[in-house]
């Protein structure tokens, strides 16, 4: 018995151990640069343990004024967003089609939607590239939206599919009934219940498309048209030996993301597991 | 049946279809075919049968520090990093004090910008003010000093650090799958007398091979396309000894060696759909749990 209690004890403190790794190592980074972010270079230098001497937001104000800042943060949400709403209303139409009808080639298209999830992102970054530059888009807000929209293609598709095929078909028939039309049976009943569905694709595209390092870095030269993303990697060499404002930048860009996760915990780890199961 | 014109339904399928062909369907096309060919984006492609491949393997050793480093980060993600989240969705699965909590928090690194997480990391890792070596100094060791990401020694492991421990995607897939497994199976096991490692060699491991099996995946696959924690730390120095594909990819674009480059994609696609295939066979993924 009192093995047992040893034993259970032991359990205990490794679970607890492990967790609180975690939890550190998750909060730790963010937290060094925050903190950091409000002490001067010489403290941050040479005492990176202490807490800031007094809190003043001279960093963040100068960050902001930057030639740049604004114009990329401007530009990380237009295209994050537009490119978001524009796709979740591409794939709700195809994931609606796929939901409630029958049509020829449904299969085929189907599987040949779902093979996109193996091609490893940037194994086709070439003919991307190639073809935003024969458009005369390269450097272009334009390029980025339109790269972004096809990236969440095939889990969005799977969400959406999934969201369609639980709204029951008795509402669509008695729609029909009274003569509504197919554009209204879908704008009207179908997507307002897919609401959830909606929710979890689109986070999930938005996180993905605000947070978009690669294409972002290929696809533009100039500064002004730069994401946040790729912005920092310049700033790093602007400020090169300003980390107060280097610091306030980083924690700027990340801020977003996690006040968008933390209002939607719920929706961000479902969109994981989705997103992970791949039919 | 109601009356609605079936010209809609395709119609509704327009839109991806054209996403779908345009940036899948023409590139993967592409990227096989001039994979054989010369081209550099302003002559027409010429084709020079297996050059590039022939290039890849005997030019330089990028490819092969490309495919080790390849080897190790994939050993490194299927033995540390899936046991990791594992470990973490097993203990978060007995809801202990704070479980929400943990697993919330253990979220936000990958919500956040791998472009940052990289830029903080070069930070964590600098000699003078980063943590990671002014910790070290503080519990003893007063002499060390390391440049992490550009001692080739120790960027390797750098790298690796970045990402090693952060397994959330692991930790969901394994405990929605733990949290569906029935609970009178756990009491029959527990009434036959089974006890709590049997319980979990026996039942729980068999029935979460699926989760384990897909973040192999997940996370093998991350690797092969691993781009900012390199592009933005080490470039894949010192020397080429971090190295990996997606950076290699990446040079041969921006050298205008598209032939090149799309062989090395190629070969990307081969090893992504390699890497399926075997963990498909060896987690027995094709395989229903329940029956």
């Amino acid at each position: 018995m009192k093995a047992d209690l040893l034993k259970r004890g032991l359990v205990w403190l490794f679970s607890y151990l492990v967790l609180i790794f975690t939890v550190c190592i998750s909060l730790v980074p963010l937290l060094w640069i925050t903190v950091s972010s409000f002490k001067s270079n010489k403290a941050i230098l040479n005492t990176p343990f202490a807490l800031p001497t007094e809190i003043n937001f001279r960093a963040y104000a100068s960050v902001l004024q930057m030639n740049n800042f604004l114009s990329n943060t401007f530009n990380s949400v237009l295209i994050s967003i537009s490119s978001t709403l524009i796709a979740l209303l591409f794939y709700a139409l195809a994931a609606y089609s796929f939901a409630k009808f029958d049509f020829i080639g449904k299969r085929t298209l189907f599987i040949l939607f779902s093979v996109t999830l193996l091609i490893p992102g940037h194994a086709t970054a070439q003919p991307i590239f190639s073809f935003i530059n024969l458009t005369g888009l390269y450097d272009t807000r334009l390029a980025l939206i339109i790269v972004y929209i096809s990236a969440g293609l095939a889990v969005s598709l799977f969400i959406l599919r999934a969201s369609f095929l639980s709204i029951p078909r008795e509402l669509d028939e008695a729609a029909y009934m009274e003569s509504a039309s197919f554009w209204q049976v879908f704008f009207h009943i179908n997507l307002p219940l897919a609401k959830a569905g909606l929710a979890t694709a689109g986070i999930l595209m938005f996180l993905g498309n605000w947070n978009e390092f690669f294409y972002g870095f290929m696809l533009t030269a100039s500064a002004e048209n730069r994401t946040l993303p790729v912005a920092l990697q310049f700033f790093t060499e602007q400020f090169s030996y300003n980390y107060t404002q280097l610091f306030a930048a980083l924690t700027l860009v990340t801020l977003p993301s996690i006040i968008l996760y933390m209002l939607a915990q719920e929706q961000v780890q479902q969109s994981v597991v989705s997103g992970g199961v791949k039919g | 049946m109601y009356k609605y014109n079936k010209l809609w339904v395709y119609l509704f399928i327009v839109p991806t279809l054209i996403v779908f062909l345009t940036f899948y369907f023409v590139p993967i096309l592409t990227v096989f075919t001039t994979g054989f060919t010369e081209w550099n984006g302003f002559n027409a492609p010429k084709f020079v049968g297996f050059d590039n491949y022939k290039m890849i393997f005997t030019d330089d050793n990028s490819i092969t520090v490309s495919l080790m480093n390849l080897l190790k980060w994939s050993l490194i993600a299927t033995f540390i990093h899936v046991p990791f989240g594992a470990l973490v969705a097993f203990i978060i699965f007995k809801q202990p004090f704070g479980w929400r909590f943990v697993r919330g928090v253990f979220m936000i690194p990958n919500v956040i910008a791998v472009s940052a997480w990289a830029i903080i990391y070069r930070f964590i890792f600098n000699d003078q003010m980063g943590l990671l070596n002014n910790f070290i100094r503080k519990i003893g060791f007063s002499d060390f000093h390391t440049n992490w990401f550009f001692d080739s020694q120790y960027a390797f492991s750098a790298i690796s650090l970045t990402w090693v421990f952060y397994a959330v995607i692991v930790t969901l897939l394994v405990l929605s799958d733990l949290m569906a497994i029935p609970k009178e199976l756990h009491e029959a096991a527990k009434i036959d007398g089974a006890t709590e490692a049997q319980i979990h060699w026996r039942i729980n491991f068999p029935l979460i091979r699926g989760s384990l099996g897909t973040s192999v995946i997940l996370s093998v696959i991350a690797r092969i396309t691993m781009f900012e924690a390199i592009f933005l730390t080490t470039k894949g120095g010192p020397g080429n000894s971090t190295y990996n594909i997606s950076v290699m990819l990446y040079d041969g674009i921006i050298n205008y060696e598209f032939g090149y480059a799309n062989a090395v994609a190629t070969i990307m696609i081969i090893l992504g759909i390699g890497v399926l295939a075997i963990t498909t066979k060896v987690f027995k993924m094709n395989k229903s749990v329940y029956n």
